[in-house]
């Protein structure tokens, strides 16, 4: 776990971290990264929508990173997919420059984008072969990875209609099966799962795991739901007002929080209530979000330290509504880093 | 280029699948003809030495390419509000080669209208020169030119940010092609100064081409001019198009 502190360079811990996670589960040893980006800079006029990012994904692993609206995760993967030139910095995928080689990496990567970028009057069918014939794969290929990806993503029944008689989910699933066409040795997923029922985020899910697990395939995503980075991520980056906050592995930047965490919702003076609270015994730090109405109270043990601290509470005049006690979340690193709670 | 290639057969299979699009096109020629040629032939009945019908022809031909041309930019600026566009900016492809697709695409519409044209004219008493030669030499600069003001459109759809400011800036070049140029009237009848005006429009050019070529009427400018002027122009137009979307990709 790592924190960017000026996000002009990676700390030494930082290179640590990852390099703790190099030897891989197979026990292979990874020493490429499948992407790799240098004080990234992008600006559009006098928005700054990426400051000096510098984000390391080791391949064979999947990335996630996690970020509000408008934390500018959809510039970052504009960049890293050659659909926009950085304004200054540099990034590399699998080695190869998004600008000075970029045909190289086109060639390497799968991409699926926020917004649904589908022909809705081709069929599923038309709509992947055409991906394919755009990247010269020969017929036989085409036909045959047309057949697997259709199962895999379980669209088989429909992939004659056209593409406006299918729901957001199957349109969702055809284009996961668009980016995998290509066989791509790093798939890059914008929000894959926004708008999805349940049942669909965890379809897709198990085939992001699955394709990770099975072919290797190094996975870089974006999300704003922590379930989702939990559920997938080896590595979670945290981005927040164009800067990479922190990343690390979920369980490291979970941990290095504390090991409880007592979650207070209610109404009153957060700042009173933080100075309360963090003289009593065994509370290691407090964090409060009063536009949310959100306090986070660590602790070395929550059980043992929920009465006092309710009882600290609630005498200077806080109306709590909710506790709840539990172990740290990613979403509390999140609140951690950036000082306010991410919302759908 | 193979991805124009891959390109121009995705509108095509669209195009050939969408009927309404195949059927209002062949209409629309039938209705230009027909309405142009029944009621322009009661007020004129011949132009300079040739029946009206086979006068009028080449200019609606080439002015339905041009509303082709629109309806091709159309499609660009579409897939680009749609973030269609992404898909091709992704692919290892040469960002030229999607313009050229569509520039391809408007061109085989555009000949595909002029045939039907041709024919509804003939029906309608037109005077074709039995040139074959010709006839293939009329929808190869036919062709030409469709990409030219292909060009100037996709160029207006790379930077239009909206549908209707698409068709504001369309028109200003539209409207102007139409009546500045010898479509519905012979050059020499024109005042010396509307003529340089009328001498700047590359339609005048395919008008002139293809009246000579297809229907063996005296070319007022000289074939191989013409055939020049309408290449340069088209290249000249793909080259703006392709500046201003290679701009647009840069924001
Ligand atoms: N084409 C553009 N022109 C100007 N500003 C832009 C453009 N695209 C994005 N921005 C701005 O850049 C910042 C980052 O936007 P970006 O779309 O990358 O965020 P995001 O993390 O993907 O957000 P979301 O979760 O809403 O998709 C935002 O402030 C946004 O308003
Ligand atoms: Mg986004």
């Amino acid at each position: 776990m790592t924190v960017l502190t000026d996000g002009l360079d990676i700390t030494a811990q930082a290179r640590y971290a990852l390099k703790e996670l190099e030897p891989d589960d197979q026990g292979t040893v990874m020493n490429e990264h499948a992407v790799e980006t240098q004080t990234l800079v992008k600006r559009y006029g006098t928005v700054t929508a990426l400051d000096r990012v510098n984000l390391q994904a080791p391949a064979g692993r999947i990335y996630a990173l996690l970020g509000p609206n408008g934390a500018g995760k959809t510039t970052l993967l504009s960049v890293l997919t050659t659909l926009l030139p950085p304004t200054s910095g540099s990034a590399r995928i699998l080695g190869y420059d998004v600008v000075r080689d970029a045909a190289e990496v086109r060639c390497r990567i799968g991409v699926t984008f926020q917004e649904m970028v589908l022909d809705p009057l081709l069929t599923g069918r038309e709509t992947l072969d055409f991906h394919g014939r755009l990247y010269r794969l020969p017929a036989a290929v085409r036909r045959q990875r047309i057949a697997e990806l259709v199962e895999l993503v379980q669209l088989t029944d429909a992939i004659d209609r056209p593409v406006k008689s299918y729901s957001g989910g199957m349109k969702r699933r055809l284009e996961l099966a668009r980016g995998l066409m290509t066989d791509p040795q790093v798939l890059v997923l914008d929000e894959p799962t926004q708008g999805l029922d349940p049942q669909n985020r965890v379809n897709i899910w198990s085939y992001v795991r699955d394709l990770n697990r099975r072919r290797g395939m190094s996975i870089l995503l974006t999300t704003h739901a922590m379930d989702e980075a939990e559920a997938l991520a080896d590595l979670v980056g945290i981005i927040d007002h164009g800067r990479l906050i922190v990343e690390g592995k979920p369980g490291d930047l979970i941990a290095s929080l504390g090991s409880d965490v007592i979650r207070v919702r209610g109404n009153g003076d957060f700042q009173h209530l933080a100075t309360v609270a963090t003289a009593i015994d065994g509370v290691n730090r407090v964090e409060t979000d009063p536009a949310d109405g959100l306090a986070l109270i660590y602790t070395d043990n929550g059980s043992r330290r929920l009465p006092a601290v309710l009882n600290a509470i609630s005498n200077n005049g806080f109306a709590i509504e909710d506790v709840t006690l539990a172990r740290p979340s990613l979403g509390d690193v999140f609140l951690h880093y950036t000082g306010t709670a991410l919302r759908d | 280029m193979y991805a124009t290639y891959v390109i121009w057969t995705r509108h095509m299979r669209k195009f050939v699948q969408q009927t309404e699009e195949l059927v209002g096109l062949a209409l629309q020629s039938v209705l230009w003809v027909v309405l142009f040629g029944v009621g322009m032939r009661g007020m004129i009945s011949d132009v300079g030495g040739s029946d009206y019908m086979s006068f009028i022809l080449p200019g609606i031909i080439a002015l339905s390419a041009l509303g082709g041309a629109v309806g091709g930019g159309m499609v660009l600026l579409d897939e680009r509000l749609r973030g269609i566009v992404k898909e091709y900016l992704a692919a290892p492809i040469p960002r030229l080669s999607i313009l050229l697709g569509s520039a391809a695409s408007t061109a085989t519409k555009a000949l595909f209208q002029a045939t039907l044209m041709l024919i509804i004219g003939l029906l309608m008493g037109a005077r074709l020169a039995i040139n074959p030669v010709g006839w293939l030499g009329a929808l190869v600069l036919l062709a030409i030119f469709a990409i030219g003001f292909s060009g100037l459109a996709l160029g207006v759809a790379a930077i239009s940010r909206s549908i209707a400011g698409y068709h504001g800036m369309i028109f200003l070049f539209n409207l102007p092609l139409l009546f500045a140029s010898n479509a519905l009237y012979p050059l020499s009848v024109l005042p010396g100064w509307m003529q340089v005006i009328v001498l700047i429009n590359p339609a005048t050019y395919l008008i002139d081409a293809v009246r000579a070529l297809a229907f063996g009427v005296e070319a007022t400018l000289p074939l191989w001019a013409s055939g020049l002027v309408l290449a340069v122009f088209a290249a000249a137009s793909m080259a703006f198009a392709l500046s201003l979307f290679q701009r647009s990709l840069r924001a």
